[in-house]
């Protein structure tokens, strides 16, 4: 309602979205200058936003689910690299609530004595290849709002956080640790005064942590830990052995024993224990064996049956081994896996709980799952944590909604195409691979995303010969041509030719489009491959480029006790290519163990340049190479060695093809490094991006600043910059895609504007486009990304935050008229003011009820062509320009524009001069009337006053609708007036041959009604005044239309 | 003037500057130090902003006025018709005639008490202890680019703003307030600027609003500020309802 617009300290105006007003982009021609040492922080680049898109119709996994029900449910989600998520109605919506820290989740943990007391355990505990890492153990005191790093920074990551119901400082924490090396803070840790000290209670050695905790649910002394040796490497992982074992503590985690009665014999590997709420007596325990097999004990844990291995029992330990008892009934337990399947006879037997039985595609929830909470109150609702989402059942799990507001997708890449407005591209860790436009009016929804591969989805790479062609990858090195118009797809992979050792993909395989030839590809395995006919054939344009170590080639070996060949940890690949933009001749790859080879004869001979690192561990994963925009014998490399325990960031940048490097990574850094992209128009400015976010470096990687604007703490898997748009594109791995509008301030940004008090900075020209309007009442549920704003942007820089006196931009068109003010913004940094290319809104006349959809809110689209800004800050101005152009390809020309602009000004001119003609009329009315009151009934001069009043309220009644009620439906000539400008104004094209037919008719209304009333003032009015002034009353006075502009300068 | 204030309030900071960590009284202290002083604040007994709203291409005026005990009227005109809120120290009111409704209305509970946050003439820092309010520091942050002081006020009524103060000039910068609405938490944020100099005060004369992480935000930019001028109290009661009249035949086309 209006009324909220304008409580003072309070906002959220919303001024009628309908009115926003347009602007699109082209690019602004920016002079590449080296800078040297800029020191810059993050502060720096100020209001600089990205904006998340999404998705959340497809989301990502989710390690970790904790709620409680209070008057409302309130859930807390842990994402695996997308932070915490809070709800306070159900999962109808979610915030998230954890944006300064860490996000990839392990646990949540609400205190159950005081439920504003939250505990998050950051690093995932399911630990897939892809597993981000944690920072240690988080508290909240105040609901999620602020949080407090409690400890166990290299705990790296945490399973489950237990808080003793009776006492909410006394908490345990599951460590399970280093994953790729060995640590010692792992194991069982407790506190008892909420987090400022903790004890290792429970430990075992350097290579074993803990997996999982849980107290008995009556008496919290009695505690159950399963310990878990686990290793991986790039090329293998290994689950179990003999640090792995089930424990009990019957002293609140005094001293531990190893339970084995009934257990199986040899190495163990993950656990994951459960007491059954009703009945604590009966413990449940899914154990990794040789046979994995749910047991089961009614005596505490000290004795234990076999009860089932069915397939969603055993399936994945490392992935699922969890079990959740119904809070009610002990006999009904739930194993989440591939699905979820759940038992009533206490472990027995197993069956599905969804009416369709096991599920993939279609209806359903997503498959994996790794977390479930039962509603303790009522154990039919549940809320189940899987590989793309949340999902919640309100009948016992049989149909399954999903909750459609987390968008933590976790990409691995990202690309676009060069519609208009660009589509993005990109794979997700199991959740194939998505495409959406980059700006929708309104908002980039679930219903704009449209998938195009299924699986685990990595690149995507557009054809630029043929626009209808996407090439899409899953996993196994698995490559499909898609058709977009058709959704056909085609697989097109290369196969090993005859005599050669099979093809080794990565998991995440590299393809990248050639940029010197349109509509040809690269796809690295051992050997780099080449198709010059869109994936019908393939040349073989390398030797094996890795080290090809047998020692390493160990994928089908892979999983430990339970093996787990899945092609993720498929080694000795090729990672990363890059073809060098000023020579199609020279071409980049890296590869998972260590090499960096170059080509500088199209790939007839290659270079292993790997040796001439210094600084980086032989052997290290090449996380991306990237030849240079502006110098063929310059190309840059990143390093990470997260998967053997070394987690620095190593950036390199080569300018002899490879001879020499030269170390790019500062203590600036943080995370290691997972891509480097240079600017496709100022070399010296780079993005990286790491395991913690994106950083920016504006002199050539001497220095570096992380960018916060809206990017959490999250993994940036692959950048892109739109060559057209010059937007920056992250893929990050778990929130989805970020798009970072006009980066063309980032290439002015210099040592000498970086020490100017203020200096305006180029930005792109602003677009004139009405925006698309949809009538869509899709409820709060759902995820929203932000499309950019419609206008222009105007671009400066500040030295220090702006706190006395104005500061304010005018904007002057080419006549020098000032035709908009708008406040400025203040920060320190970058700051970036939107003007929406449109001048106020007419005066518009006075009457019962507002006018139709805001009409007359806004004015006229600006004129194409230059403007000027002023900047007044204090009593100082800062002056620069601006251009202002037609929306490219919408099919408007200049002329049409101008058309319109002309008729809306015309118009708007009506509306003022209705405005003021109302006006006039309703005060002569009401003089008369108050005239009129102050003579004698039989007065005469008071009859002709009355009569006067009548005739000149009969005008007024027909200038502007005057009944009350809110739907009288009355039409006036305000109201035709007003609906016309409405109507011109709402198009940024030519008006129709009617409305300009329209604008005469009701001119020439407007003419009459401006008569007659000129005829009251030059007959009534001027035979009445001198009787007036006789009798001492004041004259009847009309204002002019130029008293009455003055008069309302500042009315709305 | 302006100068003296900026002098005064920079002398402020520099006597001040301890090298331990700052109490919530000090910050607060020195935050009515750098507005003017605790006595001129409490010496304002009216107030009358006058600016307008802007937001999203569109503009519309407004009037803030507010008197002490602790009352307040907000006025703002939208094509001609005039929507007001108010309070009287007990009584909230709202006239919205947009659609055709003259008469006022009594307010709902919620915005009762924002109308009653409002009208606090001083704000939730200005004795806070004597008002039931409990503040809190939470730390120092990053703001704008530049360090502020965050303070949390739980308000005797319960709302929680969370204020930040510029640790460099004392003033605030901006309020995160969470209110109620229909038993669901709402968060809001304003962010203040622009402080000018009025008959020895610093107010801020931008201000803008929005609801907390939207890209759409409003700005409220004061054009003036009148202080101890001479506002009729009857302005801040619920006017009765207009005379009920005969409805009007429609005129003739």
């Amino acid at each position: 309602m209006l009324r909220a617009f304008f409580s003072y300290r309070k906002g959220s105006l919303a001024l009628c979205g309908v009115l926003a007003l347009g602007l699109y982009a082209s690019a602004a021609d920016v002079k590449t200058e080296v800078t040297t040492n800029a020191k810059i922080d993050s502060q720096t680049f100020g209001g600089l936003k990205a904006r998340a898109i999404g998705p959340a119709v497809t989301s990502g996994r989710i390690a970790a689910i904790a709620a409680t029900q209070g008057d409302r449910l309130t859930i807390y989600v842990g994402a695996a690299g997308g932070g915490v998520w809070k709800s306070t109605n159900g999962g109808l919506n979610f915030d998230p609530v954890f944006e300064k820290n860490t996000q990839s989740i392990g646990a949540i943990a609400i205190d159950p004595s005081s439920t504003n007391t939250v505990w998050v355990g950051t690093g995932e505990s399911w630990v897939r290849n892809s597993v981000s890492v944690g920072t240690g153990v988080y508290k909240s005191t105040d609901a999620g709002e602020n949080w407090q790093l409690m400890g166990l920074p290299e705990s790296e990551h945490i399973s489950r956080i237990v808080v003793d119901p009776r006492d909410g400082n006394k908490v345990f924490v599951c460590a399970l640790g280093h994953l790729w090396n060995a640590n010692e803070e792992r194991g069982v840790f407790r506190t008892t005064d909420g987090g400022k000290t903790w004890k290792k209670v429970l430990f075992v050695n350097a290579d074993t942590g803990c997996a999982d905790v849980s107290a008995d649910p009556q008496d919290s002394r009695i505690l159950y830990a399963g310990m878990w040796q686990v290793r991986r490497k790039p090329w293998t992982f290994s689950s179990g052995g003999p640090g792995s074992g089930l424990y009990r503590s019957m002293d609140g985690g005094d001293t531990w024993q190893k339970m084995s009665k009934g257990l199986p014999e040899g190495d163990l590997g993950r656990i994951g224990i459960a007491p059954a709420p009703s009945r604590p007596s009966t413990v449940y325990a899914v154990v990794e064996a040789k046979k994995t097999a749910l047991y089961r004990s009614d005596d505490l844990g000290e004795s234990w049956q076999e009860m089932n291995s069915s397939f969603n029992v055993q399936g994945r330990p490392f992935y699922f081994a969890t079990v959740v008892v119904d809070p009610k009934d002990f006999k009904r337990v739930y194993k989440p896996g591939f699905f979820l399947t759940a038992s009533d006879d206490a472990g027995k037997t197993f069956g599905s709980v969804t009416v369709g039985g096991a599920n993939f595609g279609g209806g359903g929830f997503h498959g994996d799952t790794h977390a479930l909470w039962i509603d303790p109150k009522d154990s039919n609702i549940l809320l189940l944590a899987t590989d793309g989402g949340v999902y919640k059942s309100e009948d016992r799990g049989a149909r399954w909604r999903q909750l459609p507001g987390l968008p933590v997708g976790q990409f691995y890449h990202v690309t676009y195409d060069m519609e208009k407005p660009y589509n993005v591209y990109g794979g997700l860790q199991d959740n194939g691979t998505w495409a959406a436009p980059s700006r929708h009016d309104g908002g980039i929804s679930s219903r704009h995303w449209r998938v195009l591969g299924s699986g685990d989805g990595f690149w995507a790479q557009m054809d630029s010969k043929d626009p209808d062609l996407a090439y899409v990858e899953y996993q196994g090195g698995h490559l499909v041509r898609v058709n977009k118009s058709t959704g056909k797809s085609k697989q097109i992979g290369p196969y090993a030719a005859s005599g050669e050792p099979d093809l080794r993909f990565n998991w995440n395989t590299p393809l990248q489009s050639r940029p010197s030839h349109g509509g040809e590809l690269y796809m690295g395995a051992q050997y780099l491959f080449r198709t010059t006919d869109h994936g019908e054939s393939w040349q073989r344009i390398s030797p094996d480029l890795t080290t090809n170590d047998p020692t390493k080639l160990k994928q089908e070996q892979s999983g430990g006790l339970t093996v787990d060949n899945t092609d993720a940890e498929k080694f000795c690949t090729i990672f990363t290519i890059s073809e060098s933009p000023k020579n199609s001749s020279v071409i980049w790859a890296g590869t998972d163990d260590g090499n960096v080879q170059v080509t500088r004869d199209d790939g007839k001979t290659w270079t292993n340049v790997a040796a001439n690192f210094s600084g980086v561990p032989a052997g290290t994963w090449v996380s991306s190479v990237e030849a240079s925009n502006f110098d063929e014998g310059t190309a840059y490399a990143t390093f990470d060695g997260h998967q053997v325990g070394d987690l620095k960031p190593y950036v390199y940048r080569t300018k002899d093809f490879g001879k020499t490097w030269q170390a790019l990574a500062t203590t600036d850094l943080k995370g290691y490094a997972h891509v480097i992209r240079e600017d496709i128009v100022k070399p010296n400015l780079l993005f990286l991006g790491t395991e913690f976010g994106l950083f920016i470096s504006i002199d050539g990687g001497a220095n570096w600043a992380q960018f916060t604007g809206g990017v959490p703490e999250v993994a940036v898997r692959d950048i892109a910059i739109h060559p057209r748009d010059e937007d920056l594109i992250l893929a990050t791995h778990g929130r989805g895609i970020y798009i970072i509008d006009d980066i063309t301030a980032l290439r002015s940004l210099t040592p000498e504007v970086l020490d100017a008090d203020l200096t305006f900075l180029p930005a792109r020209p602003g677009v004139l486009r009405v925006p698309t309007l949809e009538q869509r009442f899709d409820g709060d549920g759902e995820f929203v990304g932000d499309s950019p704003n419609d206008g222009v942007t105007i671009n400066y820089y500040m030295k220090k935050r702006h706190m006395i006196g104005d500061l304010r931009l005018e904007i002057y068109d080419a006549q020098g008229q000032m035709v908009y003010s708008v406040p400025g913004e203040r920060r320190r940094g970058l700051n970036r003011v939107e003007w929406s290319l449109r001048s106020k809104g007419p005066k518009t006349p006075q009457a019962t009820v507002l006018v139709p959809d805001f009409a007359t809110f806004v004015g006229p689209l600006a004129a194409e062509g230059t403007y000027t800004v002023k900047l007044i800050k204090g009593s100082q101005t800062y002056t620069t320009k601006f251009q202002v152009a037609g929306e490219p390809d919408s099919g408007i020309t200049s002329e049409d524009r101008a058309a319109e602009r002309k008729a809306a000004t015309q118009v708007f001119g009506m509306v003022e001069r209705l405005s003021y003609l109302a006006s006039a009329a309703g005060s002569l009315r009401d003089q008369a009337a108050d005239r009129a009151a102050k003579l004698p009934a039989n007065d005469p001069l008071r009859k002709k006053l009355e009569a006067l009043h009548d005739s000149v309220k009969k005008l007024s009644q027909g200038l502007a609708a005057s009944r009350e009620g809110g739907f009288s439906g009355e039409i006036e000539l305000r109201e035709k007036v007003v609906g016309l400008y409405g109507a011109v104004n709402g198009y940024d094209g030519k008006p129709t041959g009617s409305q300009l037919a329209q604008v005469a008719v009701l001119d020439k209304q407007l003419d009459k009604a401006a008569s007659e009333l000129n005829a009251f003032v030059t007959k009534d009015v001027a035979a009445l005044n001198p009787q007036l002034e006789k009798k001492n009353i004041p004259p009847l006075k009309i204002q002019t239309q130029e008293e009455w502009k003055k008069q309302n300068e500042n009315k709305g | 003037m302006l100068k003296r204030i900026l002098m005064v309030a920079g002398a402020a900071v520099v006597l001040c500057m301890p090298a331990t960590a700052q109490t919530v009284d000090e910050i607060i202290a020195k935050h009515f130090a750098a507005r003017g002083g605790v006595e001129k604040i409490k010496a304002v007994k009216t107030m009358r902003m006058t600016g307008r709203a802007a937001g999203q291409g569109g503009e519309i005026p407004i009037i803030i006025e507010n008197k002490r005990p602790e009352w307040v009227r907000v006025e703002f005109i939208v094509q001609g018709l005039t929507g007001i809120t108010g309070y009287d120290g007990t009584t909230g009111w709202q006239v919205m005639p947009f659609m055709g409704k003259k008469d006022a209305e009594p307010m709902s509970g919620d915005d009762l008490k924002q109308m009653q946050e409002q009208a606090d003439f001083d704000g939730p820092l200005m004795d806070y202890k004597s008002k039931g309010n409990q503040v809190e520091l939470l730390g120092k942050e990053k703001l704008e680019g530049s360090d502020a002081y965050k303070l949390k006020a739980t308000l005797k009524n319960g709302s929680v703003h969370t204020i930040f103060i510029d640790a460099d000039s004392f003033l605030e910068v901006k309020d995160v307030s969470k209110i109620m609405q229909n038993g669901t938490e709402v968060e809001q944020e304003s962010t203040a600027s622009n402080y000018k100099d009025v008959d020895g005060l610093l107010f801020p004369f931008l201000m803008e609003q929005g609801a907390k992480g939207s890209a759409q935000k409003q700005h409220i930019i004061i054009e003036k500020i009148e202080l101890n001028v001479p506002i009729d109290d009857a302005r801040f009661k619920m006017p009765a309802p207009a005379p009920a009249k005969p409805a009007e035949p429609a005129p003739k086309p």
